[in-house]
């Protein structure tokens, strides 16, 4: 008895993991389990606040699929971001090279020209 | 999951080697982590399932564009008040910018967390009980069948009548009350 006063003010601050949260959702967990998840969102505000509106999805057998699909959308978002970068880098010489090129064809045609109407 | 061999390794770990080689992968690894929570606290604030879903695909965003700006030394905390913010931006229906909350955020977790290890460290139970039975009904109820009976939300629901909501609610507020008595308590030094 008194060890578990000593829980009202106790800091259980275990981070719970994603797989538990959706059984807990999914009402897959036993009361014995529910309490425990319970208690150890209690002292996390984030896990509370996610708890309450994780509550209120229509259909929480669907919150799986659309994390994992949000998860995917990231994964994507980070791969482009990636890819930009490395774009950018490789593309920089071509920039470079294509203006060598250019200037090299200018003075080029100015020769060519000036020569043939020296002629 | 897809990041799951990734479990063992801490969120501050992983965040120290993204500010070492800005890998994006990193941040990959720990927003994963968070998704269900973001998803969660979202839509808790926009109540609407679509909403939720894009805001969590805004706050990605937002997290991968500032994290980079920011020295962030408590991870979860950050993310939490990045996206408690979004949504109420959100919710105001404004672009304004909210004043900037990182460093507010790792202090105020920190007194969180001293006043909680005080009051646990001089916690007197003759005093807990005193304080217990002050609270008022409902209160006292659901943080005596959560507590002491270690019941679920749901089983406290189903004796009390109460919507699962209201349990919670009633237990968060009855164990602030708790902790503010039992602080009233403690003979002044």
């Amino acid at each position: 008895m008194s060890d578990e006063l000593k829980n009202i003010l106790s800091h259980l601050n275990k981070d719970v993991e994603q797989e538990k949260l959706l059984e807990y959702l999914n009402k897959q967990l036993s009361p014995g389990e529910q309490h425990e998840l319970e208690a150890s969102m209690q002292d996390d505000p984030f896990a509370s606040d996610a708890l309450d509106g994780l509550s209120q999805m229509k259909e929480p057998v669907h919150i799986s699929s659309l994390v994992q699909q949000l998860n995917k959308d990231l994964t994507k978002q980070l791969d482009k971001k990636k890819k930009r970068k490395r774009r950018q880098i490789i593309e920089t010489p071509w920039f470079f090279y294509s203006i060598i090129i250019i200037l090299a064809l200018a003075i080029l045609g100015y020769i060519v020209i000036k020569k043939f109407l020296a002629v | 999951m897809s990041y799951s061999r990734w479990n063992h390794i801490t969120d501050n770990e992983i965040l120290q080697r993204y500010y070492s080689d800005e890998d994006n992968e990193w941040l990959g690894i720990l927003l994963q982590r968070y998704t269900i929570l973001l998803l969660g606290v979202c839509m808790k604030y926009l109540k609407n399932e679509d909403d939720a879903r894009d805001a969590v695909q805004q706050v990605f965003l937002k997290v991968i564009n500032d994290l980079p700006k920011y020295k962030v030394e408590y991870f979860k905390s950050w993310l939490y008040m990045v996206a408690k913010n979004h949504c109420l931006m959100k919710l105001r229906g404004n672009g304004k910018k909210t004043t900037e909350l990182n460093e507010q955020i790792f202090t105020k977790a920190e007194n969180n967390e001293e006043i909680g290890s005080a009051v646990e460290k001089e916690v007197s139970l003759s005093n807990m009980e005193q304080a217990l039975a002050q609270l008022n009904n409902e209160q006292k109820l659901c943080v005596t069948l959560f507590y002491l009976q270690k019941q679920s939300y749901q089983q406290i629901a189903g004796s009390t009548g109460f919507s699962t909501m209201q349990v919670k609610s009633h237990i968060q507020n009855g164990k602030r009350n708790l902790k503010i008595l039992m602080q009233r308590m403690q003979p002044n030094e």
